[in-house]
């Protein structure tokens, strides 16, 4: 999924050119819906479509939608204990894999409970009947206004902000509205929590304040090796990036304005007072 | 039913059963206890460390390291479905402690 750039800090805009962008924005603020603010809108954010094996079986592509399942787990549980790769078609899931209990299969076995209710199991062989009803939870067609309603019901309670509406995950954790659980038994392995409160600065090269990364915000939900080489293999100093390439997947991008805040939020990274 | 009809019915229960195999619950499950598989006993200690990466020194990371390479060959050897999981898993706390290392290095060349 991409998104619009919303700038580069790598360019110096002029003055007019950055005035003529003012007026544009402001322009389109006053023209458009807020919406059209919110690239995309919240409740396709995060959307995976897997299909790598699913034409084969002669079955509809599986529709992942994030916000469904970050509620209840850490994005460190899934994409570190439970294998989940962080790139598309990486992680090969498949039947198999699920009904060996990886993957998907790795809570949804028909045992596991979720509010005292057992979480139906992925990939049944054959499913007829009313087990049918089960595979089209996952293999399905994609209805938009049906997942819009989804989620709005899934997020009645939980903060919004932005114009777009999207959920404040951070805020709704310090609430208490959501608890990722972080441990999958006979899946994870037991290990101290994390300690990594260090922040690093990070300096703007064009006209924005500078950014102050949070190891603590990020280490909550996602462990180290989340992130450690894959997204940000660089050495201190390093890891420079532009808004162009971050809007294009890299570095922040990878989560930033897919399931987690989106790029138009400026102030939320760029948080140091301008030099 | 008469005493031949129940002999019948037992027969054929305890050929069903023979032919059938063992129960499922003692068949190798996806996910067996660590202690059976000396792999994963491994493949647990090294990855139970990784959110001390930081706080560990460099011989131990590079231990560490060394202990996953030599893992890898075991988890190669899986079948297909926990070889997806475990080579992944394996893949990112090997990398993780060498990323955590060469940074170390880094910083001390500066």
């Amino acid at each position: 999924m991409r998104r619009r750039s919303t700038g580069d800090a790598g360019l110096r805009p002029t003055a007019p050119s950055l005035a003529a962008a003012l007026a544009v924005a402001f322009a389109g603020a006053v023209a458009a819906p807020a919406r059209a603010w919110s690239p995309v809108p919240p409740a396709d954010q995060g959307r995976v479509v897997l299909e790598t094996f699913t034409s084969k079986a002669r079955m509809p592509p599986v529709q992942f939608d994030h916000w469904r399942h970050r509620a209840r787990h850490t994005c460190r549980l899934c994409h570190v204990d439970v294998g989940f790769a962080m790139t598309a078609g990486e992680t090969r899931v498949s039947a198999a894999t699920n009904q060996g209990g990886f993957h998907c299969g790795a809570c949804h076995d028909g045992k596991a409970t979720w509010r005292g209710k057992p979480i139906f199991a992925a990939c049944g062989d054959r499913a007829k009947g009313e087990e049918e009803g089960r595979c089209t939870r996952c293999h399905a067609r994609g209805d938009a206004e049906q997942r819009r309603k989804d989620f709005e019901a899934f997020a009645a309670d939980l903060p919004r902000r932005g114009v777009g509406g999207d959920v404040d995950w951070e805020e709704a954790e310090l609430k208490g509205l959501v608890r990722p659980a972080d441990f999958v038994e006979g899946v994870s392995i037991a290990r101290k929590a994390l300690r990594m409160d260090k922040d690093v600065a990070i300096r703007s090269q064009g006209w924005m304040s500078d950014v102050l990364f949070s190891h603590k915000k990020h280490a909550a939900w996602n462990g180290c090796e989340v992130c450690h080489p894959d997204i940000f293999p660089n050495q201190k100093g390093e890891a420079r990036r532009t808004m162009l390439q971050i809007s294009s997947g890299e570095a922040c991008g990878a989560c930033h304005g897919k399931v987690a805040f989106g790029l138009g939020e400026c102030q939320r990274c760029h948080v140091k007072p301008v030099r | 039913m008469g005493r031949l009809g129940f002999a019948v019915l037992a027969a054929a229960g305890v050929t069903a059963a023979f032919l059938a195999g063992p129960p499922a619950a003692a068949q190798a499950p996806a996910r067996a206890p660590a202690a059976r598989d000396g792999w994963k006993q491994e493949f647990e200690e090294l990855c139970a460390k990784t959110q001390d990466a930081m706080a560990l020194d460099s011989e131990e990371l590079r231990s560490l390291v060394s202990r996953c390479d030599k893992l890898k060959p075991a988890i190669d050897g899986l079948a297909e479905s926990e070889r997806k999981v475990y080579a992944k898993r394996l893949a990112g706390c090997r990398n993780l402690y060498a990323y955590v290392l060469e940074s170390r290095e880094a910083g001390q060349g500066r």
